[in-house]
């Protein structure tokens, strides 16, 4: 029995389309690929599996959710010599190394109870200017997108609160999932508000918590302050 | 409950826009994103078949790309070089789970002595890239999934025409010892 793998056709490459697709080809060559594809079923069917490639992509990986886990992997390197040879590379890709922008992170329960302490959580933000680290102190744009990545430290729940003076607002309550969250949400107020993020292996009642104490015991609490 | 000074964006999963005004991403990453990131991402699907670790490593290809902006500025071909760079990290790894990435071969082995349905060509490629010597595997997805011809390989690998052939040769040799078949596979 034969078996065909495949391999370039006469005149069909994947790899050619792609380029004529991205606007890497030219002249002549471009030309010829155009008038290929013209007739061509094979390339036409490269033409569909590359739209659907499109489609998968903004479907599962939406651009702020994919720059704010590039930024956050760029951020998560330590690398000194790096930031300083690529810094103005990276203004120029919209994204930002800010140090220390960690939250705070503050066990909620006594020091009689063991805290795991292994949570994190990194906040995100887009604006005019890009997908970035939120800097301690920075004032929020309006219309700025929030986006909060996870660092569970093996913990199975989170909940994420917004605290604003007379006021709360569950940004999300689920499972402690690693990463960025799935859904990015806006800062509407004025002044300041703190974000509350809590870390816990038993449920957590979002809906109640107020301050870092009234988190579950065992819990991490991380909190950041919005500034507008 | 309050929800006055708070507003989930919906639609931010989709990358929809949420606020009053669009907020064009600009710069480097969303060109990129646009111009690249799917053909990136579709890599990570096929070579890994698993959309949570084709995601990661997506974002980690990125960052790599962004480590090595020169030689991406400096390429021919950005879009050979950017799914190189995806291929070379999805391949590795595959290389770190190759137990699994074996089973799935000896899997469709047994299919196959069954005389059940072909499998899909490309699927078929990527799983004998698992019987194939690492410097085979490259070669073999430019080859059979880019569908580079050989001289095109030989230049972008900075290799020599009979070197490129030398590899493709081991791969299907490789391919037909795991399959017990005789495979068409261009004019090697």
């Amino acid at each position: 029995m034969n078996l065909d793998l495949g391999g370039p056709g006469a005149g069909c490459s994947s790899m050619r389309v792609r380029r004529l697709l991205a606007g890497e080809l030219s002249g002549v060559e471009k030309e010829r690929t155009e008038a290929h594809l013209a007739g061509c079923a094979r390339c036409a069917v490269v033409q569909q599996e590359i739209a659907a490639e499109r489609e998968a992509l903004r479907r599962d990986v939406p651009f702020p959710q994919f720059a704010a886990a590039v930024a956050e992997k760029l951020a998560a390197r330590p690398q000194r010599s790096f930031v300083a040879r690529w810094a103005p590379l990276l203004a120029a890709a919209g994204l930002a190394l800010v140090a220390g922008t960690a939250l705070v992170l503050r066990p909620a329960d006594t020091e009689v109870t063991r805290s795991k302490g292994g949570g994190a959580a990194q906040l995100f933000v887009q604006d005019q200017g890009g997908v970035r680290e939120v800097a301690p102190g920075e004032m929020l744009a309006p219309g700025a997108r929030l986006l909060l990545s996870l660092q569970p430290g093996g913990h199975k729940r989170a909940a994420a609160i917004l605290l604003e003076p007379g006021e709360a607002s569950v940004v999300y309550d689920g499972p402690a999932r690693s990463g960025t969250l799935p859904e990015a949400f806006e800062w509407t107020g004025q002044g300041e508000a703190t974000l509350l993020v809590v870390l816990s292996d038993s449920p957590v009642d979002a809906k109640s918590i107020r301050s870092a104490a009234d988190a579950p015991r065992g819990a991490d609490v991380l909190s950041v302050t919005l500034r507008r | 409950m309050s929800v006055v000074g708070l507003r989930v964006v919906t639609g931010g999963r989709a990358g929809e826009v949420a606020g009053p005004g669009p907020l064009a991403p600009a710069g480097l990453l969303a060109e990129l994103y646009e111009t690249h990131a799917a053909a990136v991402y579709g890599r990570c699907r096929y070579l890994l078949k698993d959309d949570a670790e084709a995601k990661d490593a997506l974002q980690d290809v990125f960052v790599k790309v962004l480590h090595a902006l020169p030689g991406f500025r400096a390429a021919a071909s950005p879009s050979t070089w950017i799914l190189r760079i995806a291929t070379h990290h999805c391949l590795n790894l595959l290389r770190s789970r190759k137990a699994l990435w074996r089973e799935q071969l000896r899997m469709v082995q047994a299919e196959r002595r069954q005389e059940t349905e072909s499998p899909d060509r490309r699927e078929l490629v990527r799983l004998l890239l698992a019987a194939a010597p690492e410097e085979a595997q490259e070669v073999a997805v430019l080859y059979f999934v880019d569908e580079l011809t050989q001289a095109e390989i030989a230049q972008e690998l900075g290799r020599s025409l009979p070197t490129v052939r030398k590899r493709l040769r081991e791969f299907l040799a490789c391919a037909r010892e795991a399959l017990g078949v005789t495979l068409e596979g261009g004019d090697l």
